[in-house]
């Protein structure tokens, strides 16, 4: 009956004709950002993902394993922070904030074109976005930077008792489920983004070079959901009670090693005043040499 | 000779009065509202969508009898080379001259789509400016500069491993489907101001021509031209333009355009090799200067 039916009018985004001051900047240096933002997500953010899943996964092989590798990275002391801001934290805002501007550019159209590389464009917008919330959250849950934000509502993580506090903020089961969903997301953007790094780059140019750097990438992202899952199996298994005995242990020997307390026995060494502060202690060093 | 009927034995000629529905989705004049228009015409063997659209525009009437103008088309050489009839059928991008009628209504048997392509700006129903495409072939200077009046003898060999890799390339028809159904590739329609000259709203359109992506029909004839022995004398010219605003960092490897070429250009090779190219020159930019 009726043959005309009145649409609306189909809009896309579109490039402004007019460019502001931040607009141009953006313009005249497309290239080189785009290639930065490349780079950062292998490295240092990628680089970093692995070291993280890897670290994680260490949790496998028990709660002194797992303390074991934390005390590795918190053994860089006063210098951690700042390579946490440099390394880690502006390398993720850069890649973010690159990332939301491309996503915000692009029309997807995985319903029209429903192809395996459509699919992973599209994927790969979804899981960046999911992975950076997630992201968000996991500083507010366990994060010193989230200390603030989450106060005494959550415990969070120590890293001097690190199964333990991660056991107890893993709890839940819904926790489980976000940390599965969070880690999978990125471990796919990574995976799928190593791939396309390397088209961008051009590494792999031909058809067949491409299927193979594909089998490698789903071989590296298979190895990296393996070592996530397996961590959050592995903090499933942690006897909290037992973990706080042994990294109240290891706290004790720590200190005392970096003089901050009294070894067993040491008479006449003030509480607090280093061991290696003693002349005597370091005369025969001295005389040796 | 060949059976007078071809097509008797398919099951679609049973019905020897059988109609085919169309809707076509039109639009009167740039910047209008579009509005679906239903037709219906009498089945003919061995029907393209050109044809169908000669009988809706010698009935000039929509399938409820109204009198309507003739639904507007492009089309010339009917044998898939011109690249002129780009159009959205059943929601897909491609030439409306080699798409059947008879395998349309095998993958979707009610009825047949006939849509603008929506990433170039309407001009009346299905003919759109593509204006941007062409653009996009001047900004990567794709052509070998042999403008001269002097006899430079014969140009360098070509060997046959060369030809056989840069034919497909030749083979490219500007038909603008990669471009149609590349999620980076977004519609720019720019609209003539209140009092703004011809000139100046010329100069602010091509403006934001150069700022958009150039497309991956532009990068594939870079690349063709820059493996030629001639037209690489200008090769970092092309590859300038490339890493310029909008040029190749702007891909986001979905890879629908090698997907959806009808004339099976290994897009993504030339995008990869850009890539390469791009990679290099910065790089060499970068120390040489």
């Amino acid at each position: 009956m009726v043959a005309v039916e009145w649409v609306g009018k189909r809009v896309g985004t579109s490039v402004s004709t007019d460019e502001s001051a931040a607009a141009s900047f953006l313009s005249r240096n497309q290239f080189l950002i785009y290639r930065l933002f490349s780079l950062s997500g292998l490295v240092p953010v990628g680089a970093f993902l692995v070291v993280h899943l890897l670290t994680n996964a260490s949790i496998l092989g028990g709660a002194e394993s797992f303390q074991g590798r934390v005390d590795l990275i918190h053994s860089l002391g006063p210098l951690l922070v700042p390579v946490e801001i440099a390394f880690i934290f502006l390398p993720i805002l850069f890649h973010a904030a690159v990332g939301f501007m491309i996503i915000a550019g692009g029309l997807p159209n995985v319903g029209s074109y429903p192809y395996a590389g459509n699919i992973r464009y599209t994927l790969q917008r979804a899981t960046g976005m999911i992975a950076f919330a997630f992201i968000v959250w996991h500083l507010i849950h366990l994060h010193w930077l989230g200390a603030p934000v989450r106060g005494t509502a959550m415990p969070g993580f120590d890293p001097h008792h690190a199964s333990s506090t991660l056991a107890v903020a893993m709890g839940s089961m819904a926790m489980n489920l976000l940390y599965c969903v969070g880690m999978l997301a990125a471990v796919y953007h990574f995976a799928n983004g190593l791939w396309s790094l390397g088209i961008t780059w051009g590494l792999w140019t031909s058809p067949a070079a491409m299927r193979r750097a594909n089998v490698v990438s789903v071989v590296v992202g298979v190895v990296l959901a393996v070592a996530g899952l397996g961590s959050l199996v592995g903090v499933r298994r942690v006897d909290v009670e037992a973990a706080r005995s042994m990294e109240t242990r290891r706290e004790e020997l720590r200190r005392m090693l970096e003089g901050e307390v009294p070894l067993p026995g040491a008479a006449g060494v003030g509480v607090g005043q280093p061991l290696r502060a003693d002349p005597s202690a370091a005369e025969p060093q001295r005389s040796g040499t | 000779m060949i059976a007078p009927n071809h097509a008797a034995d398919h099951p679609a000629t049973g019905d020897e009065a059988r109609t085919i529905r169309v809707r076509v989705l039109r639009q009167d004049a740039p910047g209008q509202e579009s509005y679906w228009e239903r037709h219906s015409v009498l089945y003919e063997p061995n029907m393209n969508v050109i044809s169908v659209l000669q009988r809706i525009a010698a009935g000039a009437r929509s399938a409820d009898g109204r009198p309507v103008a003739p639904v507007t088309w492009d089309c010339n050489c009917l044998e898939e080379v011109c690249g002129s009839c780009t159009m959205l059928i059943n929601g897909r991008t491609r030439m409306a001259c080699s798409a059947l009628v008879d395998r349309l209504l095998e993958e979707q048997p009610e009825e047949i789509e006939l849509r603008p392509m929506s990433k170039f700006p309407v001009v009346r129903d299905l003919v759109v400016d593509r204006r941007r495409l062409f653009r996009g072939l001047e900004r990567v200077k794709a052509w070998v500069p042999v403008d001269d009046s002097y006899d430079h003898g014969p140009g360098p060999r070509i060997s046959p491993e060369e030809q056989e890799d840069a034919y497909p390339l030749s083979t490219c028809m500007s038909c603008g489907c990669c471009l149609e159904a590349c999620p980076q590739y977004t519609k720019i329609e720019p609209v003539r101001r209140d009092g703004e000259s011809v000139e100046d709203f010329e100069q602010r359109r091509q403006g934001a021509f150069d700022r958009g992506f150039v497309g991956a029909h532009a990068v594939s004839q870079a690349m063709l031209f820059n493996a030629h022995p001639t037209g690489k004398m200008i090769a970092d010219e092309r590859l300038e333009s490339l890493t310029a605003a909008g040029g190749i960092q702007m891909c986001g490897n979905a890879q629908n355009c090698v997907a959806v070429c009808p004339k099976g250009i290994p897009l993504t090779r030339s995008i990869a090799r850009a890539g390469r190219a791009a990679t290099v020159w910065a790089i060499k930019r970068l120390f040489d200067r």
